[in-house]
């Protein structure tokens, strides 16, 4: 079980992904747990900020999977570069 | 002596004492400062505040230091420049701009909270101050910092333009370029911020750096004779400045300092980074993150921190907001050079051309006061202006040669 990380991220759904379990598909894919922590949904876009905790590897290739469907993962300090 | 109470969760409402975190360790919401505004009525009056320095301290009170102000003593209290040229311009009769192309040291708004933050983390007892930036942050905390005896790393994506670098190398900092995109450089820092004991400005110190931005919403009301505009029109980026200036309203008003405050708050973009203005015009308070492309290079941050709640404050105060095309943005540079004299950076021109759209639109009325809020110095950004302006005229060494050209600018006219 070593080498567990966590990342703390925000999620921005677009509408036609609001509906389908992409961060269940993904945890289990990749064996990381999701912690969620706040949640807005609209009918046009969803946020979901959470913590999530895997391998550094699989914590890159959960979020890369994400971000091929469209979902965009951002880091919840927002961006940092001023 | 500090009137700070501690810090609070601007989601779940959540408490935590004055330390440099910055996230709630609940809902990872942001943490906003939290004073007693009781304590601070009792001791601060206008009198008080006029017969001060005129710096940013003056309202020391209502920014969360413990002791005396340490770092930026002569940074703020630019000018408020009734702009009448502009005004007729624009269309609107009475219009002011709140010049922060003049602040020391580094010519931009970042002076007031670089200020206020390494007055923080010297508190706080850090040796070391950070942060990430393309621009005006990175040379704020590369001379506040010089002065005030820190170690400083400054990141910056190993891409950014040879004349930015030089205003940041010249106060000798540890300047580190990174190679990869944006994302890449956001990620890296984050992750060094949470492992080294620093005071990185915009991470772990966050909640204090931003409070230092309503001090240019405090100065606009006490140059305006403790009045609050009708109208003001604050450039975006992560939308902390314009969250502080409705906030810096509001606590006057509390503390009794301001009666009324009936101003309307508006959000000003480049088009090719506008997540808050699509918000606003959308009517949706959720923020989608956007890949920038503009020349307003101070204002391109994709994922604004505070997009949210800068949204909640346009909407609160009865505001809107807008974007601009680079064609614009130039054009509203040189508009304001043209009839003001003032040279700002590309973050000037994008709040002329939307003030130049809502006024036009009707969103800003042409009867009320209105107060452009103008951030950073054009000296910064020239390389924008390249193949956009005239022409020198170019004579022979003799006055034959230049009588020419004086009879054709006669004729011209």
């Amino acid at each position: 079980m070593g080498g567990k990380t966590t990342r703390r991220v925000k999620l921005t759904f677009p509408p036609e992904l609001i509906k389908e379990p992409v961060v269940f598909t993904m945890a289990k894919k990749y064996d990381i747990m999701p912690n969620i922590r706040r949640a807005r949904v609209t009918e046009t876009v969803g946020e979901l900020v959470l913590e999530l905790e895997g391998t550094e590897e699989n914590l890159e290739k959960g979020i890369q999977s994400l971000t091929k469907k469209g979902i965009s993962v951002e880091l919840i300090e927002g961006d940092i570069i001023e | 002596m500090g009137f700070v109470k501690g810090l609070k969760c601007r989601e779940c409402g959540r408490e935590y004492d004055a330390d440099p975190v910055y996230v709630c360790e609940f809902c990872f919401g942001p943490l906003e400062v939290a004073y007693d505004y009781k304590g601070i009525k009792k001791v601060l009056t206008r009198k008080k505040i006029e017969s001060r320095e005129l710096s940013l301290w003056r309202y020391k009170e209502l920014l969360p230091i413990d002791g005396e102000p340490q770092v930026g003593l002569t940074s703020g209290f630019t000018p408020l420049i009734k702009a009448d040229n502009l005004a007729k311009e624009l269309g609107v009769k009475e219009l002011y701009v709140k010049d922060d192309t003049v602040v020391h040291p580094t010519l931009s708004f970042k002076d007031r909270v670089v200020a206020v933050a390494l007055t923080k983390a010297k508190e706080f007892g850090f040796d070391t101050v950070a942060c990430a930036s393309t621009g005006n942050l990175a040379h704020s905390v590369s001379a506040h910092g010089a002065k005030a005896g820190f170690k400083r790393y400054i990141f910056i994506p190993a891409s950014l333009e040879a004349s930015k670098i030089a205003a940041s190398l010249v106060y000798a900092p540890n300047l580190v370029a990174v190679d990869g995109n944006y994302d890449d450089v956001n990620r890296l820092c984050s992750e060094i911020a949470n492992k080294y004991n620093w005071a990185f400005v915009n991470i772990n110190i966050r909640p204090y750096y931003a409070e230092g931005s309503k001090t240019q919403g405090f100065e606009i009301v006490e140059q305006l004779g403790w009045k609050a505009p009708d109208n003001v029109v604050v450039p975006c980026a992560s939308g902390s400045l314009l969250t502080k200036i409705w906030k810096s309203l509001k606590e006057f008003q509390e503390i009794g300092l301001l009666k009324d405050v009936n101003t309307k708050v508006f959000s000003a973009q480049a088009e090719g980074c506008n997540p808050i203005a699509t918000a606003i015009k959308k009517d949706t308070d959720i923020i989608v993150p956007v890949k920038p492309d503009t020349v307003a290079k101070s204002l391109a941050i994709g994922n604004p921190a505070d997009g949210f709640y800068a949204f909640k404050c346009v909407k609160d105060s009865g505001g809107h907001g807008d974007d601009a095309t680079n064609e614009e943005i130039i054009e509203g540079m040189k508009l304001l050079a043209r009839t003001e004299g003032i040279f700002a950076e590309t973050a000037g021109g994008v709040t002329v051309a939307v003030a130049r759209k809502l006024i036009k639109s009707g969103k800003i009325k042409k009867n009320g006061s209105t107060v452009l809020c103008i951030t950073g110095n054009g000296l910064k950004t020239q390389e924008a202006l390249q193949g956009h302006m005239g022409e020198p005229y170019h004579i022979k060494p003799n006055l034959e040669a230049f009588e020419k050209v004086l009879k054709q600018n006669r004729e011209k006219k």
